[in-house]
């Protein structure tokens, strides 16, 4: 054997453990499922599971659920990251110090627990409706297994996490390059849209990615504390398969999930490359 | 004549305690002044507040005889060339430069015809598409330099701004520099450490030490009549030796100079080494004996070990050196020493 051949050889040796995991655990289940997902009643192979998730009414207002809470969710997280971001960036006083121990943490409390805390909260007897009472407020808007029980949720495990990630980035803009803006008369806005933000565009996007593809499959905050109907994707398929048996319709449900985060996949994947390509010319 | 920049008594201390106190400067329109100090002798404190990136304790800045203090840097009539360039990598070269003007509200056309123009000027036609990324250091430095020159500032503030580039390059960057001076007579405050920079761009330079100025003057001054020991230790070539002043003649050994400045008791004598002179043993003079020649280019650089002073450095024409060897005797002479008071 030349040495070239040994060395390619040699290559997909080292490439093949991790090639395999990724085999085992989610190449070989995704086409299982999407095999079990065109298995219809009678045992043949059809797209009536498809149609029927696309057709019946309350699988539909599920579907339309879920995306609106994850864009409404998604939004408000980069929103109130980035506002945190920016602000610890470019203030030095004793709250941002004490916004920069206090942040992350979320993180550290096991979502269970943080989502009972939730319900315990603002819930219909809980503790800020009793302390709003105590002001003369007898009636608190509906939190708990409603839509913004949710988001509210998802705001909690999503921006420790995403405002991290948009600080670093925001760090690595350097001072000097906002004095030379400022230096030729640019004023705050104008300095925050075309150096800030463009500057830290990439990482807004891979921290939108993020945020996207947890709060699509979140299941423990929507489970605890969402509506009975209409319910998150993963709530809903969680029943179709333990509650219901209906297999088939279940493995519909799971595909066309994952097809909704890699069409966010293929956005992050194109904007990443297009970057790249950039630099190198 | 127009005074264009005046500072008067500015005093800004940090925490640390390091700072400038009661600096007062003038500077005239069309003038290339250089603040010239070691580091952390405060020239930047003075540059940066000019621009207005730093608050000033106490004092006035007053550029074309209105204060400035008041304004913050993004509305004062100065323009900054930053050390690290400061260009904005995102954006292409044409972006950088027409930045500042858009804010102006200038038009597309005169615009375009403004970058052509400077970017002619800094001979660098034909890259207004690039990314700051794809240009060399010197290329980049020029261009922030014709992104300050663009906004036709009142003062263009210069913080060392060649110090990173190699040294072919930064001689390059110097006659450039003095180039686009002559031909915008636009007013500059050059802040470097480096004394030959200083001296070879400046129409004065203000020599700065812990936080005060020692000497303002032209280069050529400095050079001759350095106001203090710091100044004549940091610029140029210096040989220091104790002297004696008595009779009212600075004595040094068996050779005495006048003594200008009524000094007293000990002290410390300058003499740079182009003033040395190089006898024969019979000549008045220190005795001491060659240790080494080197030949610089069109001159040579004698060291003579002179007892109990010490090295001294001397500056001989190349072709009058041929006769010494190291280890022969020799008598030292200064055609001219300067005195300071000894610390």
């Amino acid at each position: 054997m030349s040495k070239q051949s040994k060395m390619g050889v040699l290559g997909l040796l080292l490439v093949l453990p991790s090639f395999l995991v990724l085999f085992v655990i989610v190449i070989l289940p995704v086409a299982l499922s999407f095999k079990e997902s065109l298995t219809n009643d009678s045992g043949g192979y059809d797209l009536s599971n498809y149609i029927y998730l696309f057709t019946d009414k309350l699988m539909r207002s599920n579907i339309i659920f879920t995306l609106t809470v994850t864009i409404i969710s998604v939004g408000l997280v980069l929103a109130v990251s980035y506002a945190l971001a920016v602000y610890m960036r470019f203030n030095d006083s004793a709250i941002v110090r004490w916004i920069q121990k206090m942040y992350m943490i979320p993180i550290f409390i096991p979502g269970v627990i943080a989502t009972y805390g939730l319900i315990r909260m603002l819930g219909n007897r809980g503790w800020a409706a009793q302390f709003l009472y105590q002001f003369g407020v007898e009636s608190m808007p509906r939190f708990i297994f409603d839509m913004k029980g949710i988001i509210i949720a998802n705001l909690w495990f999503n921006i420790p996490f995403t405002t991290m990630l948009l600080a670093s980035a925001l760090t690595a803009v350097p001072n000097s390059i906002i004095e030379s803006a400022k230096d030729v008369g640019a004023g705050m806005w104008r300095i925050f849209f075309n150096l800030i933000l463009p500057l830290t565009y990439k990482t807004l996007l891979v921290a939108a990615t993020f945020a996207f593809m947890g709060i699509i499959g979140s299941f423990t905050a929507p489970f605890l504390l969402g509506p009975n109907a209409p319910q998150m994707l993963g709530v809903s398929m969680q029943q179709i398969f333990g509650v219901f048996q209906d297999r088939q319709l279940a493995s519909a449900l799971a595909f066309f999930t994952f097809f909704l985060c890699s069409i966010m996949g293929y956005f992050y994947i194109r904007e990443m490359t297009k970057e790249e390509r950039g630099k190198a010319t | 004549m127009d005074i264009q920049l005046s500072i008067q008594n500015l005093t800004k201390r940090y925490k640390t305690g390091d700072g400038v106190t009661d600096i007062s400067l003038d500077v005239r329109k069309g003038e290339l002044i250089t603040l010239l100090g070691p580091s952390g002798c405060g020239k930047t404190t003075v540059l940066r507040s000019i621009g207005g990136f730093l608050e000033p304790d106490s004092g006035e800045i007053l550029i074309e005889n209105k204060s400035v203090l008041k304004t913050p840097p993004e509305k004062r009539p100065t323009a900054m060339v930053f050390q690290s360039y400061n260009l904005w990598p995102h954006m292409t070269v044409y972006d950088n430069l027409a930045f500042g003007l858009k804010i102006r509200k200038m038009k597309k056309a005169e615009m375009d015809f403004a970058i052509t123009e400077v970017l002619k000027l800094i001979r660098m036609s034909g890259s207004e598409k690039k990314h700051p990324g794809e240009l060399s250091g010197g290329q980049q430095q020029r261009i922030a330099v014709a992104r300050a020159l663009l906004l036709k500032p009142a003062v263009l503030l210069l913080d060392e701004p060649f110090s990173a580039l190699d040294a072919k390059l930064r001689h390059e960057m110097r006659e450039e520099l003095r180039e686009i001076q002559s031909k915008t007579g636009l007013t500059m405050v050059f802040v470097t450490h480096d004394q030959e920079e200083a001296l070879s761009i400046s129409d004065r330079i203000v020599v700065m030490n812990h936080g005060h100025i020692e000497q303002i003057a032209s280069p050529q001054e400095i050079y001759d009549e350095p106001k203090s020991l710091f100044a004549a230790q940091f610029i140029g070539k210096m040989n220091f030796l104790k002297g004696v002043v008595s009779a009212d003649q600075v004595i040094i050994q068996n050779l005495a100079f006048p003594n200008p400045k009524r000094l007293t008791g000990e002290v410390s004598i300058a003499i740079r080494p182009e003033n040395v002179i190089l006898q024969d043993g019979e000549e008045t003079g220190l005795s001491g004996s060659v240790k080494q020649i080197m030949i610089l280019g069109h001159y040579a650089e004698v060291s003579v070990d002179v007892q109990p002073f010490g090295i001294i450095r001397s500056f001989q024409p190349r072709d009058q050196v041929k006769h010494l060897h190291s280890g022969q005797k020799v008598k030292v002479n200064f055609s001219k020493a300067l005195a300071f008071p000894a610390v």
